[in-house]
């Protein structure tokens, strides 16, 4: 459902979430493509305008969406990623996607989440040419903090320091960027599960056992 | 030590790391040797997670969960060799077996997985106590068949996950009353630096 995307999206006004929680926003600029001068704010009550569908997207979309439903699975999605010529992502990951935007737990995604998901992917991308200054095909500590400070998010090198050891499957101490895409997926799911929480932008939030333990499976990588 | 309080951090049960259920009778190392033997396809004296895959059944005729896979090998390569020789595939063996033994006892109706209410007898057997809404997100999560249950493999994750998050809440809960305050970066930290 469209209504349920308004909170989702990276751009809020800038400077709602300024950097004194930590959280940062995306710079103006930032917004994905295709979106920016679209209005996603807080619950408004009647339809804010629907992003245009580009016809390439829709027919990634409907190449795999073969019983019609208006809704992919993660087995779906991953090929679909596969024809729009990325390297196959593992499932877990494509998972891990759909959970960026599936609050009904349905596993499902619709055409709209799913363009939404292939211009966030697009700006990672970006992000992560742009901070792969050798054309290592990797990038690592230093350059990863940059990345994500870029990305709106204020985070400690130690913390950086956990996402390279987390994805940084070749023992080289960097990333390639199907694991930066896996871990942008993650931050940005937690980072806005935290944030919805964090009501008064203290930067700490009060957590019940089991509200923490949801979080943390729904997310987990 | 019992958490049975209102919140229900489950039972900390004894054999170290797992939760499996203790019992444990002793076993032949000859004939323990020759199933390494036969796992150990390559012959190179050591089993990958490749052979532990191949050799583990979860009952639904797929391969076993690699992140279960991973998660064991994590547990038992004591020298991080990034395979498990014979002295730690003993331990391997039995802690696989004590978990069999577990599901067995929970998969009341035979069926060869766990369903919902299966699972919320074992995991409220092992001590926690959580709402319905959370085994909605359990089942979510871990069932990789999409079949509203939860097979073996599937299981042993979702135990050790629980646990090992239940742990790291424990660290944060100080005065022990179910509620924390968590910073963004301690969260995500917490999250980011989960083995599978």
């Amino acid at each position: 459902n469209f209504r349920k995307m308004a909170y989702q999206g990276y751009g809020g006004p800038p400077g709602v979430y300024s950097s004194g929680s930590g959280y940062g926003a995306l710079p103006a600029g930032f917004a994905p493509a295709g979106y920016s001068g679209q209005s996603y704010q807080l619950g408004l009550a009647g339809y804010s305008q629907l992003p245009t569908i580009d016809p390439q997207v829709q027919q990634w979309f409907m190449s795999v969406d073969t019983d019609r439903s208006g809704r992919i699975t993660a087995q779906e999605l991953q090929r679909a990623l596969v024809n729009t010529n990325w390297t196959q992502f593992n499932e877990e990951t494509c998972r891990l996607m759909i959970g960026m935007f599936d609050k009904d737990f349905s596993g499902t995604i619709d055409l709209y989440e799913f363009q939404a998901l292939w211009h966030y992917i697009q700006q990672w991308k970006q992000t992560f040419d742009r901070y792969d200054n050798n054309r290592s095909g990797s990038i690592e500590g230093p350059e990863l903090q940059q990345a994500f400070m870029t990305m709106g998010y204020n985070v400690s090198a130690q913390f950086v320091q956990t996402v390279v050891i987390k994805f940084d499957h070749y023992g080289r101490r960097s990333l390639t960027l199907d694991n930066f895409i896996q871990a942008c997926v993650m931050l940005k799911s937690l980072t806005d599960a935290f944030r919805q929480r964090d009501t008064s932008m203290t930067g700490y939030v009060r957590m019940s056992y089991e509200e923490f333990m949801s979080l943390a499976i729904l997310y987990k990588p | 030590m019992s958490y049975g309080s209102g919140y229900g951090y489950g039972q900390q049960q004894q054999g170290g790391y797992g939760q499996a259920p203790p019992q444990q009778q002793g076993v032949d190392p000859n004939w323990l040797s020759g199933i390494f033997q036969r796992i150990d396809v390559d012959r190179s004296g050591s089993i990958s997670g490749n052979e532990l895959q191949a050799a583990l059944s979860n009952g639904t005729w797929t391969p076993f969960n690699p992140e279960t896979v991973r998660l064991m090998i994590g547990m038992f390569d004591r020298d991080n060799s990034g395979t498990i020789n014979f002295q730690e595939f003993m331990s391997l063996w039995k802690y696989v077996t004590e978990w069999q033994n577990c599901f067995r006892s929970y998969d009341r109706d035979n069926s060869g997985s766990i369903d919902r209410n299966e699972l919320k007898t074992a995991l409220t057997g092992f001590g926690y106590r959580l709402s319905d809404r959370f085994y909605d997100i359990l089942i979510k999560k871990f069932d990789r068949q999409g079949r509203g249950t939860v097979a073996f493999d599937d299981f042993v994750q979702c135990a050790v996950v629980l646990q090992t998050l239940t742990s790291s809440f424990r660290a944060f809960d100080t005065d022990q009353d179910g509620w924390i305050q968590i910073s963004y970066e301690q969260f995500l930290t917490l999250v980011f630096s989960l083995r599978s």
